[in-house]
């Protein structure tokens, strides 16, 4: 009993994380070997500013990818960039609407969501196509409405959001916090459950009792939010929201899953292999570009190295 | 006052005749339809550059310049997406028609239909190759090397180098970063002492300096490709690090950015890049073949640069959040026909 349980343990949580945190130590290690020592320190404190969004956006996927196949949530770019240039221009760079602020790029990303769990389940579209083509939407009315100007943030969130306590950003110690909670909310709550059951197999989470559709639309309203506040915080962060500011977390969200040893067929998910995969995608960034490769070895490497650990991770699991 | 007047008189006369002898260039083109070909909007120069695009182009039409300058822009970047888009334009006989392109040679089938049925093809900022077109090309190699030339000029004693480059894989990153290598070359007193890609964005080139830099001695110049100045600033400041010597690409953060430091401590830039108003200049460049002046296929756009001294003049005339910019006249555009 005792042994099938932590057979059963190892099997969902044990091993999958932990290849992603034993890869960021890897390069890690291998940056501070070549640089003679320098700077160890800085790289992670780095590493931790610039991983806490990676996994802001990637907790808001991981639960949707965990729905089972074909889930996906492709909106999290153009919301990312609606919900941050809405915000800042509504905060017009006054500490006073710091908060209302904040309501209001919530409210856009739980728009955006409830508007794609609209179209996949009243227009029957598949997920991928339309959370593709509402990101379109959003993305227009992103330019429409900041026409590609780029507005600063209030003094007291920029001062925020790059705070640092004893070199660990202030910023990535609340984003800890609230993947921990995300991690309760996955394991020990109702909706983490039937998160978990819809994956596993939907026809029998429903006959279970499950409220299948209701527990997909809070998902996807959930990747909106959670992928607004990144909006929100990044714009702080980086000093304004910019048209193309999303770009890069469309990939890096769905990264950040994969290698943290979430089931792309869903219905398996942990939080803690975020943290480990997001600090491995940007260290694995720095070491390449401390050693000074061309851009191509990089992405080269970049491609071999991920493939690397997700098979490392991945083999174990089957 | 009878002096006045008679300058006023004589005015007027040499006005009235320079509106005869514009007359035909402007009856030439009134009936010309123009389109605009854009690949791609999502960014503030490319915001600008319509927005430039729509102003000019609007009074032109107005005025009777032509018949009407129209700007489609495709949603996704994509060449099969733009290939379609200028088969229509063909269909819906436009006599002229304005491209930045998605890829140097893969719209070249759809160009050269376009040439075939009559229809002049300006490509501008992303040329085409095929020949039958006129291409607005800018000298990227160029604006590589005059960072250096500047370094050079205001460090006599060099120091080390940080490079920032665009987008990996695309043709202008190569060309910039070619240029300042070889601005390299010619001064050995910098030394190029790491590289990162910052896709030409402020928030990637914020993380990528940020993770590199622990790593790096001490830096003394940035060099750059235009969006990237400030976020790379903000790396540094985050770092603790002296701030080295930035150049700047006429984004208004980075110019403000620029500003604020000299008012604080004297600091010393310059900023350079393409003024997304080129457009117009394309559009200028156009109305004339139309009008059947004898235009070289190779045109190239001038640097918009942004000095220690007109800092605060370009700054001023740059709205908040987007890019410094002019607009080209039809004199302009008669310039750099005549290539001066």
């Amino acid at each position: 009993m005792t042994a099938a349980l932590s057979k059963h343990f190892k099997t969902v949580v044990g091993k999958p994380w932990i290849w992603a945190f034993a890869g960021a130590f890897a390069v890690w290690a291998a940056t501070v070997l070549y640089t003679g020592g320098t700077g160890a320190g800085q790289i992670l404190s780095a590493a931790l500013s610039f991983a806490t969004f990676s996994v802001i956006v990637g907790m808001g996927q991981m639960y949707v990818i965990t729905l089972g196949p074909g889930n996906v949530d492709l909106s999290i770019p153009a919301t990312m960039t609606f919900a941050g240039a809405v915000s800042m221009k509504i905060m017009e760079t006054q500490d006073i609407m710091i908060l209302p602020g904040l309501v209001i790029a919530l409210l856009c990303g739980l728009t955006v969501g409830v508007f794609n769990y609209g179209l996949i389940r009243t227009l029957r579209i598949p997920p991928i196509i339309a959370t593709l083509s509402s990101s379109f939407l959003v993305q227009s009315c992103a330019i429409a409405y900041g026409r590609g100007l780029k507005i600063k943030p209030p003094e007291l969130l920029a001062e925020f959001t790059t705070a640092k306590i004893a070199g660990v950003p202030l910023l990535a110690i609340c984003v800890i916090a609230l993947a921990a909670v995300m991690s309760v909310v996955l394991h020990r709550t109702v909706f983490g459950r039937s998160v978990l059951a819809i994956g596993q197999n939907s026809r029998a989470a429903e006959l279970a009792g499950v409220k299948v559709n209701f527990i997909r639309l809070a998902t996807y309203a959930q990747s909106g939010v959670l992928a607004a506040l990144c909006g929100y915080l990044l714009a702080g962060f980086s000093g304004g929201a910019s048209l193309n500011m999303g770009a890069e977390y469309l990939l890096a969200s769905i990264a950040v899953v994969v290698i943290g040893g979430t089931s792309v067929a869903g219905g398996f998910a942990n939080l803690p292999g975020l943290w480990g995969a997001a600090l491995f995608m940007f260290l694995l960034v720095t070491m390449l570009n401390t050693f000074g490769l061309s851009a191509g070895i990089r992405l080269l490497l970049t491609g071999v190295i991920i493939v690397g650990v997700i098979t490392l991770a991945g083999g174990r699991r089957n | 006052m009878v002096r006045f007047k008679k300058t006023v008189l004589s005015l007027g006369v040499a006005a009235t005749l320079a509106a005869v002898t514009q007359t035909p260039a402007v009856a030439d083109t009134a009936d010309k339809r123009i389109a605009l070909s854009n690949n791609y909007a999502g960014n503030s120069w490319r915001q600008a550059m319509l927005t430039s695009w729509d102003k000019i182009t609007s009074a032109a039409v107005k005025d009777g310049v032509v018949a009407s300058a129209d700007a489609f822009t495709t949603a996704e970047n994509q060449v099969t997406e733009q290939a379609a888009q200028i088969q229509n334009l063909i269909l819906q006989g436009y006599d002229a028609i304005v491209i930045n392109a998605a890829s140097p040679d893969a719209l070249n089938g759809a160009v050269e239909e376009a040439c075939a049925a009559g229809i002049k093809v300006i490509s501008f900022d992303g040329i085409v190759t095929a020949p039958c077109a006129w291409r607005i090309a800018i000298d990227f190699k160029q604006m590589g090397k005059e960072q250096l030339v500047y370094l050079a000029k205001h460090m006599p004693d060099g120091g080390n180098l940080l490079e920032i480059r665009g987008l990996a894989g695309v043709f202008v990153d190569d060309e910039i970063s070619a240029g300042i290598h070889e601005g390299v070359a010619e001064n050995s007193q910098f030394k190029i002492v790491g590289s990162v890609h910052g896709d030409w964005a402020q928030d990637v080139s914020q993380k990528a300096v940020a993770g590199i830099l622990p790593s790096l001695p001490e830096i003394t110049g940035v060099v750059t490709q235009g969006g990237d100045g400030y976020g790379a600033a903000q790396a540094f400041k985050a770092a603790g690090r002296p701030m080295p010597l930035i150049i700047m690409g006429n984004r208004q953060d980075e110019l403000k950015w620029w500003k604020e430091q000299k008012d604080a401590n004297g600091y010393k830039t310059m900023s350079v890049s393409i003024a997304p108003g080129v457009s117009t200049l394309a559009f200028w460049v156009a109305q004339q073949i139309l009008d059947g002046a004898d235009v070289p296929k190779e045109l190239t756009v001038p640097f918009l640069r942004v000095d220690q001294d007109d800092l605060e003049e370009k700054l001023a005339g740059t709205e908040e959040g987007s890019v410094a910019n002019v607009e080209y006249s039809l004199d302009d555009a008669k310039k750099v026909i005549a290539g001066k």
